[in-house]
């Protein structure tokens, strides 16, 4: 009778550990035999194709090192996974926004500033780096690699057709909409049930009219949203004149197919999605231009930040050189050109790269460095603010604007409770960093 | 002393199945929920390091508007949900389980929304909301449909809840036949000579003998209700101006993706408390019911 | 509906055409995933006559790029081993705890409270286990398909423990009891007669269970995330990125991954319908 019920919990333990035995042992990571092995993961999935191919490449001509490449899919979730298991890869390549920020607040990056690549990386996408930080480091902490430009998208034969100019004043594009509406065509399309396209506008007409440098004068106490915000938030809602009726009713992929359809003239969004509307209207003729939210062409600036940079993790010093020998690899001109054909973005670093002609009207102010980041890169996720742009710009009472403004300022003192804190502390104690700070 | 010696025997094998299995529960679900629980006092984001906040994360939950939206969303439409549901997928049981032509072909065609992924079926109706209902409304001049219900902040919750039963229904419906299917033939014959049909046959023969199925139906319909995510993923992403934010598309959101990890995990903590009062609640009542008949 | 108990035999008409009518409801939806499934991202519109035109071609082109592009054999798999596994565990397991603590239930307020314990975890929400299983499964070195499956029949157990112990709720101890009075133990008892009766409820577990192991994408995602490892689902997020979504092999896709899930249902319906078992104790 006890050999019965033994049985009963040898059952349970059997099924475990033939189960266990089945599978586990699988898919351990491979040991490199007596190489260096240099993983990196990055989050941009679409470029698997063109990573592929340069992992293969470097692993070809290099006997000593062996580079890994991961493009997996929600790469943000994946990588805050493998931290929680302190399973940290050598690299990791993400955007320029407040999960680096996150990062590097969080003491997980290393200092690389005696890499030599630094050097030919355009000034501005490394002050864009300094930017995200939340208190000023010493060292630079990721190499900028690919940046994305955001501004308005044009079909360029519609406006051919009509001839329109590109407008380099507020004036002159309310005009220009004013223009293509009479002529029967909608001007703008806009897909805000995806909330985060809200943010496209928005961050678009920040660049010419915020400082780019607000939140940390936020946080450092020196300044507030509702001053600083007012005439950007003005100016997003006055578009909704000229977009299609509902615009909270169509996601992102129905705005880049009626863009693509020729249902609109133009569309506030950025190069990213050009590779969407191609795939509906693969031979349309798109270019675009920035948005001129100032009515000084001077002020107006190209809303561009760093798509994907580079950073090591801490903990990897004795690693270096191959690290860095990854890196220079991955800097080559060819590779770079590799890239940029595949995902039409911008480099950052200097050199002759052919850009993508759907950047044409972009191309003097990439050139010139007449660039600013995106605001929202200082945005904490939580805080949902393309949330609360979509519900400002549904707001139909007639103080909207005021109801916007103190929510953001009073949301962003709630969200960023921890981190004010921290910042404020930090100035107290070297005031001589703000003024430092508020020159940038 | 032959009897006492099975009883025995039948209480130390119980004992001897409950015991792994608690401790395996235990080591998978309690303990990480332990952890979870330590981290609502903290300003932990998910990685890195984190400081000790007191109290601070309930503190703020319970004067968070989000927060109170988002119970508020979810509770309306679980309760919602879970009448129709049970409404539905009854009169389809009782139909599916009537004499009727090709049953098995139907109950097979009834079933398939289960086997589609939430996230799967999100696609399909978002499209079916933006598009097909509005040009229906359109043409047939109906006010209330001819614009996206999912971009109205008043209207969206119905689209999730039209999704949500469209998936579930699929499921409470299979319970309910196995549920009918232990209604002895004879308990309607015996009825029949009593002259009782229709729906007090129903409500008199049929119904008390399937209420077990009933309260597992209402358990699984208050699990998927309530935790509801996918629905809400795939349709609005929390939209529109943030009146469709489930709790756990809260927790999830701001929790993970987002840097909250301990204000959200204090959000699930009280979350799970708050429904496991409900549900005990409820099987209080029901098992009282289920006694008195 | 009005003779309905005098001519049982013959069919009831308006029911089966009303039942027949409401496949709509199932079927619409079911043919917009199909045609967006043949379609190329060319041929989508935004207006309602190009939403539910046939495609232009009824190509398999989309299926066998979604099979490359999810490898789809491999991920097919892990899906399948991932699904067996647990539904098999669970049913075994699962089943077991259910009549153990169902059975002891009747007066004993230690197994009524370990009942509710378990049955409580229905409600966690999993977000808040994530980052602490996360750690723990790597450091018992189980962030693999075996902690996957580990960690599935311990998130079902609530559920499935409830679905076991209230159908034998309706089971008479009668035929256990006979059983005891023959010698046979408690675990041969189980086995030779409990678990054959509870055949439906296996079948309403095993659909449940399989279902949501199937479909689900959170915990492979963390729990097996660089192993090199893919379920269906895992692979199926290859669709969709922020900045761009191809509809058309997504739901290619998805079509292909209903397939095995459809087929498992099948064979299912048909333990449902015959293991009808009320009678045999009566």
């Amino acid at each position: 009778m006890k050999r019965h019920t033994r049985k009963a919990v040898g059952f349970l333990a059997l099924g475990m550990t033939a189960a266990a035995a089945l599978i586990s042992g699988c898919g351990q990571k491979d040991e490199a035999n007596g190489k260096t092995v240099v993983e990196i993961v990055h989050y941009k999935p679409e470029a698997v194709k063109a990573f592929e191919a340069l992992e293969e490449k470097f692993n070809a001509t290099h006997d000593d090192i062996q580079l890994v490449i991961e493009s997996p899919n929600d790469a943000m979730t994946i990588l805050k996974t493998r931290f929680i298991r302190e399973d940290y890869p050598e690299i990791i390549g993400i955007g320029g926004d407040i999960n680096y920020s996150n990062f590097l607040d969080a003491d997980m990056l290393m200092d690389i500033s005696d890499y030599e690549g630094l050097k030919d990386i355009k000034e501005s996408y490394l002050r864009t780096d300094k930017e995200l930080e939340f208190i000023p480091y010493d060292g630079v902490y990721a190499v900028p690699y690919m940046a994305n430009a955001a501004g308005v998208l044009y079909n360029k034969d519609i406006f051919e057709e009509h001839g329109w100019e590109i407008p380099t004043t507020l004036d002159e594009f309310y005009a220009l909409c004013e223009d293509i509406q009479a002529e029967g065509i909608q001007p703008l399309y806009f897909g805000f049930k995806d909330t985060w396209t809200c943010l496209a506008p928005w961050n678009a007409i920040c660049v010419d009219l915020a400082p780019s440098d607000i939140c940390s004068q936020v946080n450092a106490g020196t300044a507030k949203f509702s001053d600083a915000y007012r005439p950007v938030a003005e100016i997003t809602k006055s578009l909704l004149q000229y977009a299609q009726p509902d615009p909270y009713a169509y996601s992102y992929n129905d705005a880049c197919t009626a863009f693509a359809r020729g249902e609109s003239a133009m569309y506030v969004i950025g190069s990213y999605a050009v590779p969407q509307i191609k795939s509906v209207n693969p031979d349309m003729n798109i270019d675009s231009f920035v948005f001129p939210a100032s009515n000084n062409p001077e002020e107006n600036l190209l809303n561009s930040g760093n798509d994907l940079q580079w950073s090591v993790m801490a903990g990897y010093e004795d690693k270096k050189e191959a690290i860095y020998e990854v890196l220079d690899f991955l800097y080559e001109d060819e590779n770079i050109q590799t890239y940029l054909d595949d995902q039409n973005a911008v480099p950052c670093k200097q050199g002759d790269f052919t850009l993508p002609s759907m950047l044409d009207g972009m191309k003097e102010y990439i050139e010139n460095d007449k660039m600013a980041d995106y605001q929202d890169h200082h945005y904490p996720s939580e805080m949902a603010v393309d949330a609360m742009i979509q519900t400002f710009l549904m707001d139909e009472s007639e103080n909207s604007v005021d109801t916007f403004l103190t929510k953001f300022d009073t949301e962003w003192v709630r969200y960023n409770r921890d981190l004010i804190a921290k910042v404020q502390k930090f100035y107290a104690e070297n005031p001589e960093k703000l003024t430092e700070g508020g020159d940038e | 002393m032959k009897l006492s010696k099975g009883a025995q025997d039948r209480k130390r094998t119980f004992m001897l199945i409950t015991i792994p299995i608690l401790a395996l529960f235990f080591c998978f679900n309690t303990l990480p929920l332990i952890k979870g629980f330590m981290y609502s006092f903290t300003n932990f984001k998910g990685y890195g390091s984190y400081d000790w906040v007191g109290l601070r994360n309930y503190q703020d939950l319970f004067t968070d508007a989000r927060v109170g939206k988002s119970y508020w969303f979810t509770f309306k439409y679980a309760l919602v949900s879970t009448i129709i549901t049970n409404v539905i997928s009854l009169i389809l049981a009782l139909g599916l389980n009537s004499k009727i032509k090709g049953k098995s072909v139907l109950r097979g065609i009834y079933f398939i929304p289960n086997v589609l992924g939430g996230l799967v079926i999100g696609y399909i109706f978002s499209f079916i909301f933006t598009y097909v209902l509005p040009a229906v409304g359109q043409s047939l001049g109906i006010e209330a449909l001819s614009s996206s219900m999912l971009s109205s902040t008043s209207k969206a919750w119905i689209a999730i809840v039209i999704v949500g039963c469209w998936q579930a229904i699929a499921m409470n419906t299979i319970i309910y036949i196995s549920g009918l299917q232990t209604v002895p033939e004879d308990v309607y014959e015996a009825g029949a000579i009593d002259g009782v049909s229709g729906w007090k046959q129903f409500k008199s023969l049929t119904f008390p003998l399937i209420i077990p199925f009933f309260s597992i139906n209402m358990v699984l319909c208050m699990k998927n209700f309530l935790m509801v995510f996918d629905q809400v993923m795939a349709l609005t992403k929390g939209g529109p101006s943030q009146s469709t934010e489930s709790i756990s598309y809260l927790i999830y959101n701001n929790g993970m993706s987002g840097g909250q990890f301990g204000f959200q995990s204090a959000n699930a903590f009280v979350f799970f408390v708050l429904i496991v009062v409900i549900s005990v609640a409820q099987t209080t009542i029901t098992n009282r019911k289920e006694e008195q008949l | 509906m009005r003779k309905k108990n005098k001519a049982a035999r013959t069919v009831n008409w308006p029911v089966t055409i009303l039942l027949i009518l409401g496949c709509v409801t199932i079927f619409f939806p079911l043919y917009m995933a199909v045609i967006i499934a043949f379609k190329q991202p060319s041929e989508m519109t935004n207006d309602i006559a190009g939403a539910l035109a046939f495609p232009a071609s009824w190509s398999f082109a989309n299926f066998a790029e979604a099979m490359r592009v999810t490898d789809f054999w491999r991920s097919l798999g892990n899906s399948l081993l991932l699904t067996v596994t647990t539904v098999v565990l669970s049913v075994i397991i699962h089943g077991l705890g259910g009549y153990a603590i169902g059975r002891s239930m009747k007066g004993s307020k230690l197994y009524n409270l370990a009942y509710l314990y378990i049955v409580s975890g229905m409600f966690v929400p999993f977000a808040i286990l994530m980052m602490p299983l996360v750690k723990q499964t790597a450091q018992m070195g189980i962030a693999n398909r075996f902690g996957v499956i580990l960690l599935y029949t311990v998130f079902f157990m609530p559920l499935n423990l409830m679905l076991y112990r209230g159908y034998l709720t309706n089971i008479p101890l009668a035929l256990e009891e006979a059983a005891r009075v023959d010698g046979a133990t408690t675990w041969k008892t189980y086995w030779s007669i409990v678990f054959p009766i509870m055949k439906p409820m296996h079948a309403t577990v095993a659909v449940l269970t399989a279902m949501s192991t199937w479909n689900d994408v959170m915990t492979p995602l963390v729990i097996m995330s660089g192993t090199g490892q893919n379920t269906l689902p895992l692979a199926q997020l290859n669709f969709q990125t922020q900045f761009g979504t191809n509809y058309n092999l997504a739901f290619a896709s998805y079509l292909l991954a209903l397939i095995p899930i459809l087929l498992f249902y099948i064979v299912c319906q048909k333990q449902i319908l015959n293991g009808v078992v009320n009678g045999a104790v009566k």
